[in-house]
């Protein structure tokens, strides 16, 4: 669990993981268009993710994708929040959202 | 069916203290599924064409398919539709790959879940929210010889998604 907190640490690997929440499967260039990060970055970076279980990636032909993988986001979740706690949790997370786009 | 046009939508891995042929079995059992699965039950043929079957806890069926890859205990690929009406023929098939490799003293287990077409978000947040849950209670089962119990339902937007395209949800 220490190296998914360390990989959640930084706000480059978060900013890739949200391209990555927004549209799964993606390459490495396609990661890379509109960053101001070099290549070389983005590689390191998602090899921290993947060492971690927040990134997985398949080969599909001769691509690899890279995909968001929540399963350790999870893990950490039922380590903490309560069963019951969940569709209360879920129920303030949607309030905040509408709320927010009332404002904006 | 071709596959070759199926990309995955969701790839999801989880690294389980195991062996392959543990996970196998968890994957394609009845008795083991029921602990993880929401209470559903697996019923496979395990070979290539053989019926996929997922059966709620009332004894229907939620999910239907046939086996598309078998090689027991690394790859299993089945065709998984769930069982409401219009579903395939609005969305096309899915199909649900598992890949088990031994990492270590650990397994990693992916999940692929794959479409012949894009879905969205909202269709594809029932599977988002679905395999997690399923997979780390599959996780705890095998670790520690009891599965959590993660009450869930079908999200909102899903079923407001399909209502929407004119399929019936329960």
């Amino acid at each position: 669990m220490d190296e998914v907190f360390k990989a959640l640490a930084d706000p480059s690997r978060r900013s890739l993981l949200d391209r990555l929440h927004a549209r799964g499967g993606q390459t490495l260039n396609e990661l890379c268009e509109g960053l101001a990060m070099t290549r070389q970055a983005v590689t390191k970076h998602l090899a921290i993710l993947e060492d971690a279980n927040l990134v997985s990636t398949i080969r599909h032909g001769r691509e690899k994708l890279h995909y968001l993988n929540p399963v350790p986001i999870h893990q950490i979740g039922e380590r903490w929040i309560k069963k019951f706690e969940r569709a209360k949790l879920v129920a303030l997370g949607e309030l905040k959202r509408r709320l927010e786009q009332e404002e904006s | 069916m071709d596959i070759a046009k199926f990309k995955p939508a969701i790839v999801y891995t989880i690294y389980i203290a195991s062996t392959p042929e543990k996970v196998w079995q968890a994957l394609t059992s009845a008795e083991f599924s029921r602990q993880y699965f929401f209470g559903n039950s697996v019923e496979v043929d395990l070979r290539v064409g053989g019926a996929y079957i997922v059966r709620t806890p009332d004894g229907g069926v939620h999910i239907s398919g046939e086996v598309i890859e078998c090689d027991p205990p690394r790859k299993l690929t089945v065709t998984f539709n769930v069982n409401w009406p219009e579903l395939v023929e609005k969305l096309g098939p899915t199909l649900v790959t598992y890949e088990i490799e031994q990492a270590g003293e650990a397994v990693r287990l992916t999940l692929l879940q794959s479409q012949d077409r894009e879905l969205g978000d909202d269709i594809l947040s029932g599977g988002r929210q679905g395999w997690p849950a399923i997979l780390s209670s599959l996780k705890s089962l095998l670790e520690t010889g009891s599965a959590m119990t993660i009450p869930m339902k079908p999200p909102e937007r899903m079923l407001a998604a399909l209502k929407a395209m004119g399929i019936k949800t329960p």
